[in-house]
């Protein structure tokens, strides 16, 4: 689960506190391919996502000395970027809120299954970019909460860390941001089949 | 006997389909989606949104966007150190100040109109500072973030 730390971030952090410059690239690597993600998926703009995954690495890394290396990286590097973001917002230089469907990889059914039908495929990718344009009509509370839990896929209580409120009001919230999602959908009419995930371990 | 629907805390919904819910109110919220149909929609819902958002893949930029080098050992070290001069300069010039003023140097003058203003902006410099450093560390959102 979400809570226990990767043996992989664990066996990163060790090795780059001794000084491995390997280890050092293979964390920014990492921490700034997940950061830009969430930026991405918070501000809806490729640009600020990056500045924004930039200056999440640096404040990582600044403050790496004083993290407990038994906790997962995952809430602590979000709530940098969670909290680059309202920054932002509150000078006003965010631009919301692109449409995330534009960024969106077409997805590889093939490497998932290799019987799958190219026209299901289609369907499905265009199911998800209509499903991130429902997530970017919601209001910033409620995508925050989504996109943590259900795309990085973070434990309620990972989540309550990142924004700051009490575990029992993440339950709350995110069935309201769900609610509300499942609204916008079947306002336009849509509706999603089954899927089968094709995502490694969670983060 | 099961719940109705008014009764139900749907919340518990979404806390069943992530599996954090304790065993009771998992079995609780079981026992009730066998007798609700509204529900047990609802949850199938809820269930087809979450597996389309996890399925999800976002274009990422490669590495080289974010290699920025965090400051190393050297760079903090230098850092310090040059804070540390022009510490020891501005002391430096100060006790020299205090020494011409002392003995009453004939040059005492014009070196202390130099000797003043250049420490008028070193001090202005630090004390902008020192005021940056202290409104961020009142106000700081990242604070949060440590241990």
């Amino acid at each position: 689960m979400s809570n226990e730390v990767p043996a992989s971030d664990r066996a990163l952090l060790v090795s780059v506190r001794a000084g491995d410059k390997t280890a050092r690239e293979a964390l920014a690597s990492r921490i700034g391919r997940s950061s830009y993600i969430l930026a991405l998926q918070l501000t809806g703009g490729s640009e600020t996502a990056r500045d924004i995954a930039q200056d999440s690495v640096l404040r990582f890394f600044q403050h790496l000395d004083r993290f407990d290396a038994d906790r997962p990286i995952n809430p602590w590097l979000y709530q940098i970027v969670r909290n680059r973001v309202r920054d932002l917002g509150r000078r006003n230089r965010l631009r919301r809120h692109e449409s995330l469907d534009e960024w969106l990889e077409q997805g590889r059914p093939e490497a998932i299954d290799p019987l799958a039908d190219p026209a299901a495929a289609a369907e499905r990718n265009d199911l998800r970019r209509r499903l991130w344009q429902a997530i970017s009509a919601l209001t910033d509370g409620h995508r925050e909460i989504i996109v943590l839990r259900d795309y990085h896929n973070l434990s309620y209580r990972g989540i309550a860390e990142v924004l700051s409120i009490p575990q029992g009001t993440v339950m709350s919230r995110l069935h309201a941001a769900r609610t509300n999602l499942r609204e916008i959908i079947e306002a336009e009419g849509e509706t999603f089949p089954h899927q089968p995930t094709n995502r490694g371990p969670k983060r | 006997m099961s719940e109705t629907p008014h009764q139900f805390d749907e919340t518990l919904l979404s806390g069943y389909l992530d599996g954090e819910l304790t065993q009771g109110d998992a079995q609780r919220v079981r026992l009730h989606l066998e007798e609700c149909p509204d529900c047990r929609n609802a949850t199938d819902e809820l269930h087809k949104l979450r597996e389309a958002t996890m399925n999800s893949e976002f274009r990422v930029p490669d590495d080289t966007q974010w290699d920025e080098t965090p400051r190393g050992a050297v760079s903090r070290f230098l850092h310090t150190f040059g804070w540390l001069i022009a510490g020891l300069w501005v002391v430096g010039i100060g006790a020299y100040l205090v020494w011409q003023i002392a003995t009453g140097s004939e040059s005492l003058q014009f070196e202390g109109m130099l000797g003043f203003g250049v420490l008028l902006a070193v001090g202005l410099i630090i004390l902008s500072a020192l005021i940056d450093r202290l409104k961020v560390r009142k106000n700081d959102p990242y604070r949060k973030v440590l241990k």
